[in-house]
């Protein structure tokens, strides 16, 4: 049973192939200014990275999700995807009772239950802080290549800076205040996941973390957002491979529960 | 439903009627909240409107030259409607009644005052605190109402005038809870929507007619098939549902919800109870309006709503609450925080919160959360 899973989000579109509950293809791709070019290209570049030479038309089933899911034309079925990332974060990591989800524009906190099935739920409301894009700026102003690159700078850091500002606007005048004042470089982006981790316990302050933590999205690839966060949850939080594709594979799999029927 | 359409058809033509209706008869308009007694104006052979309308994020930038963002969306829109001419029952009321629940409203008030010292208005205030000082405090201010609206028409409000006034609103508010009632089997074939939109209807109608139509409309629910699929059953509450503010109830719809019970402080006409037209109709309708119905999230203790709240869930069966406040509405905002825990320790259903500042871009997120909790509670 050959299905895919379309994750078409605010900065990035993922797409996940799998075969019999295996993933053999996947890709990750900017979105751009069109959502139905860039599902395209996702699906493309995975079905081409699955080594298999077929169009999408040929696959069992296929699930959208992400803010764009509604406008995945060839998708079968839509799933939100606080559903997927549970799913998804539950294949790769059967223990999971409670994920943060740190993404391009949104960050989620969500509890789910020993099937992968979602018990409770939180998400940013309509504001940057804790999420990939307020990464994405502090590393802009601090001059760092990506935002994943600053996670190695953090953790060498003694003396983070303190950043009250929750706004990525007011944030990052907050820290040319700090840069004029002299603050050390790995201080000033220290701070920043510091300020960045402590917003994202503060939404998810309703909910239970219970092990196993699971961190998922493109910002889990940066390391020191995932020490930063554990100090703040105090808990040790696992990261998948590809944390990135978690909302995709978790529409696939939903792919895969109905395309048997 | 032909008794929609036939309301549909009156509201169009609402304005051009009381434009012609004021020649011989006063407007008084009213702010939302379910305070003013309706019966003292039509006592009085004026004509009652409540300004109910927002929704639309456009009006709050014309709010914003009057006061800070950091405000209950609904009053900003008020103060927008008011001072930009945008919301015509605001230019044809002769005169402006507040009762005064809130901050919100204070300000709004203060506004009006300050602002458009040209539109004549009348304020009073009502306590926070459901207790004898409070209700005697409650009737004063509509005595001093009721000599306010018998000078401004010229028109005294005998007892007799009175009692069928009030006669009339209580039919009013027995239709409603008629029509409410028969949407606990949660197949009826009434949606939220139109409940709503007949409440939001009823304050800007003409009365007799109002009644009409939900006498029509009634009959017509009766006569149509339940529906088929019923969808997750839920209770819609918070603070404000305003005329136009529809975004949360079709997404709801639209992602398989199905309402079957609302409660607004603002937006939803008290409809439980019936003021009692025997002994003094004053301390009646002081009884009625303030000791009788439910008290707003802003009262304290804030116990009575909630506790009306896990009944309400109880009686209708309902699978799930969507609490829907607006933003900067804080009394709304504290509560959403504890009374989940409360509402699943008496009933066992979840409960989910949205918060909204009439801002199209909600949508996106709005839905994702909403999809994802009635999909939780299917399961």
């Amino acid at each position: 049973m050959l299905v895919a899973g379309i994750d078409i989000g605010a900065a990035t579109a993922k797409a996940v192939i799998l075969k019999d509950s295996r993933i053999i293809g996947h890709a990750v791709r900017p979105v751009g200014y069109d959502v139905k070019i860039a599902a395209n290209e996702v699906s493309r570049e995975a079905l081409q990275d699955a080594n298999l030479s077929i169009s999408m038309d040929d696959l069992d089933f296929i699930v959208s999700t992400g803010y764009a899911r509604e406008s995945i034309g060839f998708a079968q079925k839509t799933a939100t995807e606080i559903i997927c990332h549970a799913k998804g974060a539950h294949f790769m990591i059967p223990t999971t009772r409670f994920i943060i989800d740190m993404g391009g524009q949104d960050s989620k906190a969500i509890e789910v239950d020993s099937e992968g099935n979602v018990i409770n739920f939180t998400m940013n409301d309509k504001c940057a802080a804790g999420t990939g894009r307020f990464m994405e700026v502090m590393a802009h102003i601090l001059q760092v290549e990506s935002m994943t690159d600053m996670g190695p700078i953090a953790l060498e850091s003694n003396d983070p800076c303190r950043i009250s500002s929750t706004c990525t606007v007011f944030a990052e005048t907050e820290v040319v205040v700090l840069r004029a004042e002299g603050k050390e470089r790995k201080d000033l982006i220290a701070g920043v996941h510091k300020a960045a981790a402590s917003r994202v316990f503060a939404m998810a302050s309703g909910l239970k973390c219970e092990p196993d933590a699971v961190f998922t999205g493109g910002v889990a690839k940066n390391t020191g957002m995932k020490k930063f966060l554990e100090n703040e949850f105090k808990t040790e939080f696992l990261v998948p491979d590809e944390p990135q594709i978690i909302g995709a594979l978790g529409a696939a799999l939903i792919a895969q529960t109905h395309a048997g029927k | 439903m032909k008794a929609l359409e036939k309301l549909d058809s009156h509201l169009q033509s609402r304005l051009t009627d009381l434009n012609k209706l004021k020649e011989k008869q006063k407007i008084i308009g009213y702010t939302a909240g379910g305070y003013f007694p309706e019966e003292l104006a039509l006592a009085c052979n004026a004509i009652p409107v409540c300004f109910i309308q927002a929704g639309n994020n456009n009006i709050l930038r014309d709010a914003g030259a009057y006061v800070c963002r950091w405000f209950d969306p609904f009053w900003r829109s008020q103060i927008g409607y008011l001072t930009s001419g945008r919301d015509p029952y605001y230019n044809i009321a002769d005169l402006i009644v507040v009762p005064i629940t809130d901050n919100h409203v204070r300000v709004f008030s203060n506004t009006l005052g300050y602002y458009t010292p040209e539109k004549e208005s009348f304020v009073f205030g009502v306590p926070h605190v459901k207790d004898k000082l409070a209700l005697e405090y409650y009737h004063k201010g509509i005595i001093r109402l009721r000599k306010k609206l018998e000078e401004f028409t010229g028109s005294e409000i005998t007892d007799d005038k009175l009692r069928q006034s009030i006669a009339l609103c209580n039919r009013e508010r027995e239709l409603f809870r008629k029509i409410s009632l028969m949407r606990k089997s949660g197949s009826s074939s009434i949606s939220s929507k139109d409940f709503i939109k007949l409440n939001h209807a009823s304050f800007l109608a003409d009365k007799e007619f109002m009644i009409e139509i939900l006498e029509m409309y009634m009959q017509e629910a009766g006569e149509t098939a339940p529906r088929t699929e019923s969808g997750t059953a839920l209770l819609f509450t918070g603070s404000t549902i305003a005329r136009d503010d529809y975004k949360v109830m079709d997404i709801i719809e639209e992602s398989g919800g199905n309402i079957i019970i609302e409660e607004f402080a603002e937006g939803i006409r008290p409809y439980w109870n019936s003021v009692n037209t025997e002994g003094s109709l004053m301390k009646n309708l002081a009884e009625s309006y303030f000791m009788d119905r439910v008290c707003a999230g802003w009262f304290r203790p804030g116990t009575e709503r909630l506790n009306f709240l896990i009944r309400l869930a109880k009686d209708y069966n309902t699978d799930g609450l969507i609490w829907y406040h607006l933003m900067f509405r804080e009394s709304y905002k504290v509560e959403s925080h504890f009374f989940p825990d409360m509402l699943k320790k008496e009933t066992g259903i979840p409960m989910f919160v949205l918060e909204s500042e009439y801002d199209d871009m909600e949508k996106g997120p709005m839905r994702t959360r909403i999809e994802t909790f009635l999909e939780t509670i299917k399961r």
